[in-house]
């Protein structure tokens, strides 16, 4: 087991810049998901850390060791490939034991290593079988034990879920979860879907276009995003956004006005700055900080258009009355009959027109 | 639908016409003229005729011996040849891969009988360039022509030239459809780039390496142009005869059609049985 250090780490193809600078701290035993869009260069950050990369700047150390320019295989790594990379032809058996083998590991070792790599992940009664005989889900599991049977210091996983149905989706991040507690190990692990992001993590790392958005826990990234993109990626259905400007400021805070909407005002306690008033600036709520009426600073007046029903929670896609999209989350049993309703708002985030959170 | 059938029928017409009379038709009239004596007028039916005459005719197997000769050093060490060519195209290190891609694959296209006067040329006693490299090392001459054992060489080393970048343009192919991430994980595994080529390249490449040498059995098994254009017609009296210029000898030149047939039969028969026996010893084991 290891800690993990980036610092301002570079990539660049060409005259074509990937990642831009990316620093972080890794704890030892943690579990951080790199999250974000696809092509924002989570594989190739993590790539890098593997050394199947190489680094166009910065330094990046595993165990406290500089291994900038250390071989993959000297690294203390192992890697979990988004198309599983099992060897074709080769049974269960050899692919969970190939690397041993080649490496004159005492065989006992490697037997005991291979076994208890097949029992964690339930994978012992496929051991003769050829990678094509397998389902995707027992593909992945062979593929995880593959890593597990290296003893790593750290684990990598490049997207390990997203070939696999819903529903296995979810049983392998449980699964992954549980391997995790087993194991003590650290593990870094990559997705651009913000559930298993949200489910998985210790810590999230959210990348957009090669940049760090923000570093943080799931409920800090979720109750206090720094910026506009984070707010937007992180949470499902997403945050709301509706367009506002600053009207002035009272005891409370500031004083926004929704556009488009008459008398719509909220009230925002700032400490950090003191926007100009006129200034544009941009309202995030989440769709289940949406009240009823008179349960917040103001009230807003939607159309419905579309209710989704999950049972539970039900999902109201609506618009105000100048147009802007809203989703609003309400229990089954107040979902509303009438086109129109009146909500209030009674969390928000406020942001500057460049995206940044205010506070 | 039955209908579509034979429409689709009338189009094929004039290929299948054409196919039945140069192909299907001197097939099977060789197999029949193999059992006739066709030096007396007219031809008789006569099954001992030629195939008996093959079974003790020191010729034919002048010219078998010869051919396996050339089959069996040949076909490895040019299926070697390619296999460490393909290695060298795949290397990322490479610069200009498509010239060099071009340039294996050159000698296929270039006219059989050029390439056989420049290897006559190259290989000349005197004035040949090889025998000019070989002294510059401080090697005697080989007389190339004159002597069985250089004849057969130069038999298979022209030919190993001629398909050499051929069968490693196809390994090449197969090489570049095994996914990048399996040497990935191999890389992080630990295991040696050299250990890579032969536990992971090699049997992945399997079916691939059986196929050019299944080609290569069937092209050396019917082997002509470099014994007949680079030794003239399997000299140095008949050291380089193989299969195929018997069949031309007998037939062609003296007119012996029932002989070169059976030859022809022998020849079809032996590298049928030779692949069959190599798919047999390379399949797929459960
Ligand atoms: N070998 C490469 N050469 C050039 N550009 C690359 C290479 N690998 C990745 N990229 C580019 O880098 C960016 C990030 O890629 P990647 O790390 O794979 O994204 P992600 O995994 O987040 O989807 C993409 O724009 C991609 O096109
Ligand atoms: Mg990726």
């Amino acid at each position: 087991m290891a800690t993990v250090t980036l610092s301002n780490v570079v990539k660049r193809f060409g005259a074509f810049t990937v990642v831009h600078g990316a620093s972080m701290d890794i704890k030892d035993g943690e579990f951080v998901v790199f999250v974000g869009p696809s092509g924002c260069g989570k594989s190739t950050l993590l790539r890098m850390v593997a050394g199947l990369e190489d680094i166009s700047g910065g330094d990046i150390a595993i165990g406290g060791k500089l291994v900038n320019d250390v071989e993959p295989a000297e690294r203390g790594i192992a890697m979990v490939f988004q198309s599983y990379a099992l060897y074709p032809h080769m049974s269960v058996e050899q692919n969970l034991s190939f690397g041993l083998r080649m490496t004159g590991n005492p065989k006992a070792d490697t037997d005991r290593r291979v076994k208890r790599a097949a029992e964690i992940l339930r994978i012992s009664e496929l051991m003769e079988r050829r990678p094509k005989k397998l389902s995707g889900g027992q593909r992945q599991r062979v593929a995880i034990g593959r890593a597990i049977v290296r003893e790593p210091q750290v684990f990598l996983f490049d997207e390990p879920l997203s070939n696999l149905d819903a529903e296995l989706r979810v049983q392998m991040r449980v699964e992954i979860s549980r391997l995790h507690k087993e194991l003590g190990a650290t593990m870094i692990y990559v997705t651009h879907d913000q559930t298993e992001a949200m489910t998985l993590a210790d810590r999230i790392v959210v990348l957009r276009a090669g940049h760090i958005e923000q570093i943080g826990r799931p409920l800090d990234l979720y109750d206090n995003p720094d910026n506009l993109f984070v707010a937007g990626f992180v949470g499902s259905p997403k945050m709301n956004f509706i367009k506002a400007h600053i009207v002035g400021q009272d005891a409370r805070g500031v004083v926004v006005e929704l556009a488009g909407q008459d008398n719509a005002r909220i009230v925002q306690p700032l400490t950090d700055v003191t926007p100009e008033v006129g200034s544009k600036v941009i309202v995030g709520v989440r769709p289940e900080h949406f009240g009823g009426a008179g349960e917040g600073d103001t009230d807003l007046v939607v159309a419905i258009d579309v209710i989704e029903h999950l049972g539970g929670t039900s999902f109201l896609y609506a618009r105000t009355k100048n147009g802007e999209d809203v989703v609003i989350q309400r229990d089954a049993a107040k979902v509303p009959t009438t086109s129109e309703i009146t909500v209030s708002i009674r969390k928000s985030y406020l942001f500057d027109e460049k995206g940044l959170r205010l506070r | 639908m039955r209908n579509r059938n034979a429409t689709a029928y009338r189009f094929l017409t004039p290929y299948l016409l054409i196919f039945a009379i140069f192909w299907v038709w001197p097939i099977i009239s060789s197999f029949i003229i193999s059992f006739q004596a066709t030096r007396t007028v007219p031809w008789r039916f006569a099954p001992s005729f030629n195939w008996g005459r093959l079974i003790g005719d020191p010729a034919f197997f002048n010219a078998l011996k010869n051919t396996l000769l050339i089959l069996v050093i040949q076909v490895p060490v040019m299926i070697a040849l390619a296999m460490v060519m393909a290695v060298l195209l795949n290397s990322p290190l490479l610069k200009a891969r498509g010239l060099y891609r071009f340039a294996f694959f050159a000698p296929v296209v270039v006219g059989e009988v050029a390439y056989s006067a420049v290897f006559r040329l190259m290989f000349s006693l005197d004035f040949g360039i090889v025998n000019k490299l070989l002294n510059s090392i401080g090697l005697p001459k080989i007389d190339w022509f004159s002597n069985v054992t250089p004849a057969m060489a130069l038999i298979m080393i022209a030919v190993t030239w001629r398909w050499a970048g051929y069968n490693a343009i196809i390994l090449l192919a197969g090489m570049q459809s095994i996914p990048e991430d399996v040497y990935e994980a191999a890389t992080l595994d630990r295991v040696s780039k050299l250990k890579q080529f032969f536990y992971i390249t090699l049997p992945l490449l399997k079916p691939v390496i059986v196929f050019c040498l299944v080609l290569s059995i069937i092209g050396t098994m019917q082997l002509f142009t470099e014994p007949f254009l680079i030794t003239e017609r399997g000299g140095p009296g008949g050291g380089t005869e193989t299969l195929g210029l018997l069949l031309y000898r007998q037939g062609f030149r003296s007119l012996n059609f029932g002989y070169a047939s059976a030859v022809a039969y022998t020849m079809a028969g032996l590298a049928i049985a030779i692949t069959l026996l190599q798919l047999w010893l390379t399949r797929e084991k459960q």
